[in-house]
């Protein structure tokens, strides 16, 4: 068997035995490790479970069969890595961040650093980078086919991720201007943002990601089939993600205001 | 945090990002294809003084002859050997040619042909390539003769002869054989190889240009 460390094109025919991959969970231990020594008996169980609950869908968007099948056989499935590991993780982590733990963290001297990486503009910013970047037809191909360049991905991803999600889900609210209406409008940007890769991958003449094209097949999917896949998973998928974060905040905007201002 | 630190992050934020973006790290191939269209004006590989049309008869999935330079003589043709047992390369160009074939417009549908030849007669019966050809195209040509037959079609093609495997402990067995699929214009005179890893928009490309060509345009 040809091992490999982390999951990335290698243009053999897929079958469903499995396949390790140690980098993976090397990565992911490490970072649960990182979490719970910085973490070090602080917050509740529920900021575990958010926690938990993270590390685990980042094991099962990178491990094998959806890191496998995405790294190098269906753009649907990388796609789904990319729902994964961008907007579900992300959040999921910093839900499970104990407000204590990060203002420790803060009062290191990292708060300016932070606090200007996430201020809100510059965190979608860098986040749609992230996104278009990574999606580039140059970058997929070039970078998919080798497993650092697979791991840079997937980083950039997460790193990203954090950064976008930091200003709606901080662990503590250090900027009370923006409030719910304003997350509300900032979760509302990004899902029109969204469209254009969506745009570009649904409405695409031909294949965009050669290393898809060509891979071997898997089912009987075909490389047009899945690229649309692929799009309507970006809108459909990271609209449900992001509507159910808008409608969440939403409501508990919306309670606050009706405790606050009880009905006459 | 003073102003200055915050021109220095965003400066390289930006500066990131533009490296980003502009860092070129598309595969060779592409270069390859985009390099030949620039010299030639074709994605593919045409080549100068191509010999005739090879001409050879097989049978085709029904059993009856097929006459491959009468047959095709008017049509952009495409021809692959493969099997159908191919884990990889093979069902990948017959998908891409299919899809290809399913995007063009139907006067070009019509004038294009795809014939695939076995080299793997043994397991690859008439009803197995018609079945696995009708996945992507059932207009799609399935021929079948001799492995030594096929063999020499292909050596006086300019490829490789196909070899057999040894099989694993399943009986499963891997044929070696050309990767290229040759595309001819339709008076034949004009002959393209696209190596694996052409891609579907390389076809399209190609294909309308294909239709067009013959010797003296």
């Amino acid at each position: 068997m040809n091992l490999q460390w982390w999951c990335s094109a290698q243009a053999i025919p897929w079958d469903w035995s499995w396949r390790p991959y140690p980098g993976v969970w090397l990565f992911v231990l490490a970072a649960a490790g990182l979490y719970g020594l910085a973490v070090r008996g602080d917050g509740t169980g529920s900021r575990r479970g958010w926690a938990i609950a993270g590390f685990l869908t980042l094991w099962i968007a990178l491990d094998w069969p959806i890191g496998a099948l995405g790294g190098g056989y269906l753009s649907s499935v990388h796609m789904l890595q990319y729902l994964l590991i961008a907007l579900v993780v992300p959040a999921l982590l910093l839900l499970g961040i104990p407000e204590s733990t990060w203002t420790r963290f803060a009062d290191s001297g990292a708060r300016p650093v932070l606090r200007f990486l996430t201020h809100p503009l510059i965190a979608l910013g860098i986040f749609q980078i992230v996104l278009i970047w990574t999606h580039l037809p140059a970058t997929v191909d070039g970078l998919m086919a080798s497993q650092w360049g697979s791991f840079l991905i997937d980083v950039l991803w997460l790193l990203g991720g954090v950064l976008f999600w930091w200003p709606v889900i901080s662990p503590v609210p250090d900027r009370t201007w923006f409030g719910a209406p304003l997350k509300m409008g900032y979760l509302f940007l990004a899902t029109v943002l969204n469209t254009m890769p969506y745009a570009f991958l649904t409405f695409g003449e031909s294949p965009y990601y050669g290393i898809y094209e060509l891979a071997p097949p898997v089912g009987r999917l075909t490389a047009g089939e899945d690229q649309q896949i692929a799009g309507l998973l970006m809108k459909v998928g990271g609209g449900v993600i992001l509507w159910t974060a808008i409608t969440t905040i939403w409501f508990r905007w919306y309670s606050r205001e009706e405790a606050e201002c009880p009905a006459p | 945090m003073t102003l200055m630190s915050k021109l220095t992050i965003i400066c390289a934020i930006l500066i990131a990002g533009g490296l980003l973006a502009g860092c070129s790290v598309e595969p060779a191939e592409r270069h390859e294809a985009d390099r030949r269209e620039r010299e030639t004006g074709w994605r593919g590989i045409a080549l100068e003084n191509a010999p005739p049309k090879p001409d050879f008869t097989l049978a085709d999935t029904n059993g009856d002859p097929f006459d491959f330079r009468a047959q095709t003589d008017g049509y952009i043709t495409f021809l692959f050997f493969g099997y159908t047992s191919c884990p990889d390369v093979c069902p990948v160009h017959m998908a891409s040619l299919a899809a290809v074939k399913r995007d063009l417009p139907v006067e070009l549908q019509r004038r294009m042909k795809v014939v695939f030849v076995t080299t793997d007669p043994e397991r690859d019966t008439p009803e197995r390539t018609s079945s696995w050809l009708a996945n992507f195209d059932p207009d799609f040509v399935g021929l079948r003769g001799e492995k030594a037959t096929v063999d020499s079609i292909q050596l006086a093609m300019g490829l490789p002869a196909s070899v057999y495997q040894p099989p694993d402990e399943e009986g499963f067995y891997i044929v070696g054989h050309a990767s290229q699929v040759i595309g001819f214009s339709p008076d034949g005179s004009i002959r393209v190889i696209y190596p694996f890893g052409t891609r579907q928009a390389d076809w399209k490309h190609d294909i309308p240009k294909l239709a067009g060509a013959s010797s003296g345009s």
